[in-house]
């Protein structure tokens, strides 16, 4: 059997073993774990522990990241301090609709630009704006809407987006020359969603928010907020301007720092082991894909089956891949998340760059478009975060509704970069 | 809690605990198995990184030297294989010099396993075999695949962006942990930057003249069967590129190590020290993102009808065809590289002699296989054995 | 220093594998203790040094 027939063969077979497990009614992340184990049984390889294993800890150190961030963020929910901020800003800019966008779209951008995770924008600011924006008369689907479609651009946004990272790196190109390429698409989207979707947003009837608005503890105020985002901010900013006598905390530790901060600065007693579970429990889909889809990586490779994708995708004529980036992008997005990157944005930067394109511009561009895919099935985890933190109670499909016009908005500015690349290279400057 | 839920929770815990140990003791054993290395005539002394830095001491990285010829007024140079480990005909080539090659003047320092740490880890995601076999007239020589970058069991975590000392370049904050990304490292920094910098302190004291860094690359990246070398050394690398290509039976180009690429051993060695480094590509289409069923197949023959595939539509920057690329083939065109590079050194230098004999060339490797120079340990006396 | 951090490391997965181990034990749903066996072993393999 040639190793295209027998790559496809092992790929049906993954993808039969997929639905089935959907179709008895097992959650993504064990149809997924189903899928890998049936793909290793058909290439050959009956149950190889050792890859399974190696799989399942590809992404430990972004589990790790999820954690801290969640038991950070519901610290200070349980603090009390969700619920102050929220009262504080809807008092004071409860009339001036453009200053309040602005600041809830630089308030979205910032935890994902610095984590490179936009799952880290819902859980650390995308709960508080969530409130604001429901306030605002905004239904929950377009709250979803805005706050996942935001995080997603956050995570692409400077200085640290991952796709764009772990493709230079997989091609061996500096991650150098991405800031302005980065942040000019990222600032617009957000800036065109946030007006796009909220457009419709009302005056806050303040007197009917805050009296439904949970009242805080006596004692919380500003300071007690701020402290741990200040201490975050300064963990990371230090290790910027002293990389060389600052150690290396790493994001999970400067997440867990940030969390004993908010503990000890809360004007309540918290039990932390209690929301330390009720965090690893309410994480468990998340993480659970992650470690899914690692194994599913995994064995993808071992069989040929990621190979295959990769060659028939950048085999393709380039306008074809080029107009078929709005749907390759998410839906790898969606099936390996950041595994994507290695598995399709290499090749498909070595292709631009063979072609003469500006690799550094468009891979910025495939960057912004990657993240949409988190939203999709069969993982769709920044999407199910999302509609979890905000609350919706409508059917998933009405959310992706919402995300479809100014996503693809995101799509279009996106594949520009990539056509206008060799145009746009002067700002690939730092 | 009934009798069913404990019982099930009983099974699940007896599976999860069977495929622990048995996960475990796949990934100690090759974290830990034994490479042996026989000494070769020419071998006067094994040193170690910490005789030169005394701060990488105690760690995985302490990486083995060892040191061919006598003669320290003449000329020496650096053999670096394995500083990506994933890429093994820089290591295999660095053993046949240990166990075959002797000094007619000068003196070869060689290290084998570069970032010994990333010797011993597989790329999760990778579905990389843990290790791999050469074949031998006296049975079989096992080798740990490694991965590019050292274990997180030696250095861990990684920062949240990696900014390169000491040019403040930002990089993927992985390549903390890629010894071709640390260079020239610094004696406060992490495992991988202090390895480098061990190794920067080596190059000085030892007054080495020239750094040779054994790499594989995947047909898909441009730099590929090229010499990439500091500017200082460009005569040097066009000649014996234009000698490779007239006498050695394959052809190799050359590259300027670019300003702008920091942390690579070809800029920052030819930088911060008076050496002038090299640093060899050969073709290793296991490492491609296109690359079809990942095994030890694939690894030793570079076969693969997917980046075949990618080639007829222009994609690659190597020929490929349904020979692929052995091994022998590529460890055959790194030592006759280093071969060519010598003697176009000692021509160039002649107060800075390198000479060397036995370093077999390509046309050799491929007729006989690397099998053939490679020595049996269980012939060998215990005070000639080193184990990587 | 950069030892203590990844001592610090270490301790994070062990509290994070407790939690894991606890919820399990809790836990009333077959997927969900699979699942939760399953995302609790590259933290325990990282924990037992292995991987």
């Amino acid at each position: 059997m040639s190793p295209t027939l027998s790559a496809l063969l092992i790929l049906l077979v993954m993808v039969a073993a997929y639905i089935a497990a959907q179709l008895f009614k097992l959650s993504t992340e064990l149809s997924i774990f189903v899928a890998a184990v049936a793909g290793a049984l058909a290439g050959g390889h009956w149950l190889p522990i050792r890859h399974l294993a190696e799989g399942a800890i590809t992404y430990l150190d972004i589990c790790l990241i999820f954690l801290t961030a969640t038991l950070f963020m519901n610290l200070v929910r349980e603090a009390g301090g969700v619920a102050f901020a929220v009262r504080s800003i809807l008092r004071r800019f409860h009339h001036q609709k453009v200053v309040l966008f602005l600041l809830l779209v630089i308030l979205l951008l910032i935890p994902g630009a610095l984590t490179g995770a936009g799952s880290v924008t819902v859980l650390v600011t995308g709960s508080l704006v969530a409130i604001v924006l429901k306030y605002m008369g905004l239904p929950e689907t377009k709250v979803a809407a805005i706050i996942f479609l935001i995080a997603g651009l956050s995570a692409a946004a400077p200085p640290v987006s991952l796709w764009a990272m772990m493709t230079a790196a997989g091609i061996n190109m500096p991650y150098v020359g991405f800031f302005l390429p980065l942040l000019i698409p990222c600032l617009l989207g957000a800036v065109a969603v946030i007006f796009i979707l909220g457009w419709k947003a009302r005056p806050v009837d303040l007197q009917k928010a805050l009296e439904e608005i949970p009242e805080p503890p006596e004692k919380m105020n500003w300071w007690r907020i701020s402290l741990p985002f200040l201490v975050f901010l300064l963990l990371v900013i230090a290790g910027r301007i002293f990389p060389f006598s600052f150690p290396v905390l790493g994001l999970p530790l400067i997440f867990a720092l940030t969390a004993l901060t908010a503990y000890l600065a809360s004007p309540v007693k918290l039990n932390i082991w209690k929301i330390s579970l009720e965090t690893t429990k309410q994480l468990l889909p998340l993480i659970g894909t992650l470690t899914c889809v690692g194994i599913l990586v995994q064995i993808m490779t071992l069989t040929g089956v990621r190979g295959l994708i990769a060659v028939s995708v950048v085999t393709l004529p380039i306008a074809v891949v080029i107009a078929s980036l709005f749907i390759t992008l998410p839906v790898s997005e969606a099936v390996l998340m950041w595994g994507a990157a290695p598995v399709l944005g290499v090749p498909l930067v070595l292709l631009f760059n063979t072609r003469g394109l500006n690799p550094v511009i468009a891979l910025a561009g495939m960057s912004i478009i990657w993240p949409l895919g988190d939203a999709l099935p069969p993982t769709a985890i920044i999407g199910r975060l999302t509609v979890d933190v905000v609350g919706v109670k409508e059917p998933y499909s009405k959310f992706l509704k919402q995300c479809l016009i100014p996503g693809l908005i995101i799509i279009a500015l996106g594949t520009l970069m990539v056509i206008f690349s060799k145009k746009l290279g002067f700002l690939a400057v730092f | 809690m009934n009798s069913t839920v404990k019982q099930r929770k009983w099974l699940f815990g007896l599976i999860f605990l069977v495929v622990f140990i048995l996960a475990g003791i796949s990934f100690y054993r090759s974290r830990h198995l034994p490479e042996p290395v026989v000494l070769g005539e020419g071998v006067t002394e094994v040193k170690r990184l910490s005789n030169y830095f005394s701060g990488i001491k105690g760690s995985i990285n302490d990486a083995r030297i060892y040191v061919l010829g006598q003669e320290t007024d003449g000329g020496s140079v650096l053999i670096l294989g394995g500083s990506h480990p994933e890429e093994p005909a820089g290591r295999l080539a660095a053993w046949i010099i240990i166990e075959n090659t002797r000094m007619k003047a000068g003196r070869i320092f060689v290290i084998p396993t570069a970032n010994p740490s990333a010797s011993t880890s597989t790329r999760p995601g990778g579905a990389y075999p843990p290790d791999y076999s050469i074949k031998t007239s006296w049975g079989e020589q096992k080798f740990r695949q490694g991965d590019r970058w050292s274990n997180p069991l030696d250095q861990w975590p990684d920062p949240e962006v990696y900014i390169h000392y000491p040019s403040r370049q930002q990089l993927a904050y992985m390549d903390i942990r890629n010894q071709n990304r640390t260079w020239p490292g610094r004696p406060d920094g992490l495992m991988t930057e202090k390895t480098c910098y061990a190794m920067t302190q080596l190059i000085r004291q030892e007054r080495i003249d020239l750094v040779i860094d054994l790499h594989e690359a995947e047909l898909q990246y441009p730099v590929i069967s090229t010499i990439v070398v500091h500017p200082k050394g460009q005569d040097l690398a066009a000649l014996a590129s234009m000698t490779i290509s007239a006498e050695e039976g394959f052809d190799i180009g050359v590259e300027y190590s670019p300003e702008a690429l920091r942390g690579l051993s070809h800029r920052e060695i030819g930088d911060w020290t008076e050496a002038i480094p090299l640093l060899m590509e050969t073709p290793e289409p296991f490492l491609d993102a296109t690359r079809g069923k990942t095994d030890r197949n694939l690894l030793l023959t570079g076969q693969d009808e997917f980046v075949m595939k990618a080639g007829k539509h222009g994609l690659l920057f190597e020929k490929l065809d349904e020979r692929g690329w052995p091994i022998d083939v590529r460890v055959g065109r790194h030592l006759s590289s280093i071969a060519v590079i010598l003697k176009t050194w000692s021509e160039l230098r002649p107060d800075r002699l390198i000479e060397a004999e036995e370093i077999p060339r390509y046309s050799e490797i491929v007729e006989k296989t690397i099998g053939f120079y490679l020595k049996n340990p269980a012939e060998t006396p215990a005070n000639r054995l080193f184990y990587e | 220093m950069a030892t203590l951090i990844t001592i610090l490391y270490y301790f994070m997965v062990t509290f994070f594998s407790i939690c894991f181990i606890y919820n399990f034990i809790k836990s009333k749903k077959w997927a969900e203790e699979l699942l939760y066996l399953i995302v609790l072993l590259p933290f325990l393999l990282r924990l037992f040094r292995l991987k």
